[in-house]
């Protein structure tokens, strides 16, 4: 079913390089696809080096792709920066500037558009006094910080680079809440990376997997989940028609995750793979193949026949 | 509630959006406003001193010791004079040296080495309006503590306590006129492209600094460096190569900044 | 982590800031250049010059200008190369590493804070004297080689400066300005303007009070007579009931001996009198000046290692277990 408000973010054979000498040619994506529609929470995972910031960068407009093109917002990054928010991963901030010199600067950048209570708030529920400077702050109060300019500004589209990284779990719990509240009375896309899965599965709706600078998964989550199989059976059983994604195995056992094409053989136990289970097992095997969301529906289909 | 006492202007279109990025941008360097407030305070008394009491003193002391005659040993308010003087326009004379320091390091390249400047491109000011105002801002100062002290340095210039042949000393210092202002936004804009080629303030300070310098030596050496009084087409020409030279260095950052991010 | 420890310390601070050696060794290499070009090719055009002008009415002096004003500028940058070695020492040696919490990771790498300041101030040091020795000996053989077409005489301010071991003095200086501005102030760019200002500042102030670094020599004479050759002057005048009474523009009495006679008796005068420093003061001048900035780099240094954090013995404990 496809969503009729839109494409929030909107990736076509997107590549980037840095440079020309570097090891596989200094290529950070490449040839990256994928579509998220309006009003989701999108989590990005892969391992380090994948691409994630490469790619959240690249649609908050501050690099320009090598190859491909990204659309934000049905237009070009660049017009939509206005309507866009976004936190890179160091969280970069004027260190010699107050907290609130700070806010002020957003609403000076920002004047037609800044919703200081909300900055407000955010700032006052870590206890930051609005006097100081922003170089004697801690790394999670930093965070409330970048993040209370991030969305004051009320974009439509939020691009957060590990935005949970310095912070513990009880604040973690917190600005998670403040996010969530915010995509469900605004309707803003937020698009989220982060390394820690289980956290997500519970606010995400979908998910971009991306590893090797290459996008291996996208799609809504409960798709995705419903299109993979956790199967254990004898270690001779041929796998054949369908997708293996990982499989192992110990002495006579064997069990895999596999992406179903068909009807299952006979003697196979099945289960459904939890989120974690399923980005692990991508993360792991960074040969197997990808798939895309008209794909996951498709094979989801003939699964179930 | 902590009261943070922020309040979204109220003015809604473009001007306010520009005012706003103004003032961030004044909060941002005020030290680098304070000092050159001082610095164009500091000559500026310098300069006046010198027209008004060091002039006066200069040429009673000069009318007592020369008895109104031309070679003679220099006593202390002539000397002070003269200090003075020559104090005044080795300042402008230097000036668009640490500036140039400055818009590299501090500016641009500061911003670009710890990612602030993503900050202020992604909450509102876009790159190219980003660059503008940091180029328009520290030049309208420059411009106007400049021409405060090339006005006031024309006035002194004007009336001379005793004979000497100012224009031999001063003829390589471009205190008068167009030199004086344009030679600092050289400084500006090599800095600013400077820190946007090489990203880190230290090199940026270092190679802006150095360059310019090499086309202050090289525009100067137009001028013949032992003539009496350097004629005025020489000047214009110089000026224009000056200018020249800073608005390509501009051009070519806003080029380069263009293809990094649109 | 094998590269911090001791031999390695001097190894790991070349590697850090080799950019900065290779300017330094250019720069160096450079001005030696130009004053060899200075002291062949423009010396013997302005000696071919000097020697038409001697035996013409009018002639051209560009040549001997030139070798005169470039030989000048050669002094002033070995002089106040010291600068350049104040901004970089509060800004790149050590100020960026604070700011940035490299020195930290030094600090936690097994390397004291003590030993890493001594490391950063010794590596420099050593090469800065070596460059500014150099500089200073190559400065020193071009002055005396063609006295004719000098401009300025051993008095000039970056002159006197350049022909000595002030010249080492002063970036040695500026190596412990810097570390001690960078210490106090922690970030990057502050430390550079700071650290330039105060090395400014001594030399400015060193300059303002050459004169009286050393004892002036006064010569009083009955009559009015000219100064000694390639002297220092200082102070000139006369003397009348008994006391000095300095006539900067030269004496007030004019004209021919009878006049200047009448004039005399008229005005009290007993005596005429000079004071400045001969030729032979330039060392002692020199060496005074020398030892003040020493002591000053000295007394930055200790400074500057009293500002480091401590170990305290339970933080060694801790690291040994």
């Amino acid at each position: 079913m496809t969503d009729t408000t839109g494409f929030a973010l909107e990736a076509a054979a997107v590549g980037k390089r840095f440079g020309r000498r570097r090891g596989s040619g200094g290529w950070a994506l490449r040839d990256c696809g994928f579509r998220l529609p309006a009003g989701r929470v999108c989590a990005v995972v892969g391992p380090n080096g994948a691409g994630k910031s490469t790619l959240l960068a690249l649609a908050a407009g501050l690099l320009v792709p090598t190859e491909g093109r990204v659309t934000v917002l049905g237009t070009d990054p660049a017009s939509a920066r206005a309507r866009v928010g976004f936190v890179a991963q160091d969280k970069p901030l004027y260190p010699h500037l107050t907290v609130a010199e700070t806010l002020r600067m957003g609403a000076d950048l920002n004047p037609r558009r800044w919703d200081a209570p909300t900055a407000e708030r955010i700032v006052a529920d870590g206890d930051l006094g609005p006097k100081t400077r922003i170089r004697a702050l801690s790394g999670g109060q930093r965070t409330r910080v970048a993040l209370a300019l991030a969305l004051a500004k009320r974009p439509e589209l939020l691009l957060l680079d590990e935005p949970m990284a310095d912070l513990d779990p009880l604040a973690r719990h917190e600005l998670m809440g403040v996010l969530m509240a915010q995509a469900a009375q605004y309707g803003t896309t937020i698009v989220m990376s982060s390394h820690v899965v289980a956290e997500l599965e519970g606010s995400c709706d979908h998910l971009l997997l991306i590893g090797g600078g290459r996008v291996r998964l996208a799609g809504e989550i409960d798709e995705l989940l419903e299109a993979h199989v956790r199967v254990s059976g004898l270690a001779q059983t041929s796998l054949a028609p369908h997708t293996v994604v990982e499989s192992r195995t110990t002495g006579r056992q064997l069990s895999a995750l596999i992406r179903p094409a068909g009807p299952l053989p006979e003697g196979l136990r099945t289960s459904a793979p939890s989120l974690e289970e399923l980005v692990l097992s991508y993360l792991r095997n960074p040969q197997a193949p990808g798939t895309t969301p008209a794909e996951a529906a498709s094979e989801s289909e003939k699964a179930t026949l | 509630m902590t009261a943070l006492d922020i309040k979204a202007p109220v003015t809604a279109r473009g001007g306010g959006e520009s005012a706003g990025l103004a003032a961030v941008l004044l909060r941002l360097h005020r030290p680098a406003l304070v000092v050159w407030a001082l610095l164009v305070a500091l000559t500026s008394a310098l300069l006046l001193w010198a027209h008004g009491p060091g002039a006066d003193a200069a040429h009673a002391e000069w009318l007592r010791i020369c008895d109104g005659g031309e070679p003679c040993t220099w006593g202390g308010a002539i000397t002070d004079y003269y200090r003075a003087r020559t104090l005044a326009e080795a300042v402008v004379a230097v000036l668009p040296l640490p500036v140039a320091a400055w818009a590299g390091a501090a500016l641009i390249g500061r911003e670009l080495e710890s990612g602030t400047a993503h900050l202020a491109w992604t909450q509102g000011a876009s790159p190219a309006r980003w660059l503008t105002a940091k180029l328009a801002l520290p030049a309208a100062l420059l411009t106007t503590g400049s021409a405060l002290l090339v006005v006031l340095h024309s006035l002194l210039a004007a009336t001379a306590p005793f004979p000497y042949d100012w224009r031999w000393h001063s003829q390589n210092l471009p205190s008068d006129g167009a030199l004086a202002l344009v030679n600092p936004f050289l400084g500006l804009a090599l800095g600013a492209l400077a820190g946007l080629v090489l990203r880190r303030s230290l090199p940026a300070l270092a190679v802006a600094v150095a360059v310019t310098e090499a086309v202050l030596a090289t525009t100067g050496c137009l001028r013949n460096p032992h003539a009496s009084s350097p004629s005025w087409p020489l000047r214009l020409v110089e000026t224009g190569l000056v200018l020249a030279v800073a608005a390509a260095a501009a051009v070519i950052a806003f080029r380069l900044l263009r293809r990094r991010t649109v | 982590m094998s590269a911090l420890r001791v031999p390695g310390l001097p190894r790991t601070v070349l590697r850090l800031h080799r950019p900065a050696l290779i300017v330094w060794g250019a720069f160096v290499a450079a001005l030696i250049g130009w004053l060899v070009w200075l002291n062949t090719v423009t010396s013997s055009a302005g000696e071919r010059e000097r020697a038409y002008c001697d035996h013409h009415e009018t002639c051209n002096i560009l040549d001997q200008l030139n070798y005169g004003q470039r030989t000048v500028w050669v002094a002033t940058l070995v002089c106040y190369s010291s600068l350049a070695v104040a901004a970089w020492a509060g800004a790149s040696l050590i100020g960026r590493e604070l700011e940035s919490g490299t020195a930290q990771l030094a600090w936690t790498q097994g390397v004291s804070p003590a030993r890493w300041l001594a490391a950063k101030l010794a590596v420099p040091a050593l090469l800065t004297t070596l460059g500014c020795t150099a500089l200073v000996l190559a400065y020193r053989r071009a002055w005396s080689a063609h006295p004719g077409l000098r401009d300025g005489d051993w008095t000039s301010v970056t002159t006197f400066v350049a022909r000595g071991p002030a010249t080492v003095a002063y970036a040695l200086c500026a190596l412990a300005l810097g570390a001690l501005t960078a210490l106090l102030l922690r970030r990057t760019l502050p430390a550079l303007g700071v650290s330039l200002a105060a090395t400014w500042a001594l030399h400015f102030a060193l300059e303002r009070f050459r004169e009286h670094l050393w004892p002036s020599v006064t010569r009083v004479t009955a009559t009015e007579d000219v100064w000694p050759r390639h002297v220092w002057q200082l102070e000139s005048g006369t003397i009348e009931h008994g006391h000095r009474v300095a006539h900067a523009g030269g004496s007030p009495c004019e004209g021919n001996p009878a006049q200047v006679k009448q004039c005399a008796d008229k005005l009290d005068i007993t005596g005429y009198y000079q004071v400045y420093h001969p030729r032979s003061h330039y060392w002692p001048l020199h060496l005074v000046e020398s030892g003040i900035v020493l002591a000053v780099a000295a007394l930055a240094t200790v400074l500057a290692f009293r500002l480091l954090p401590r170990r305290t013995r339970a933080a060694r404990k801790e690291s040994l277990a």
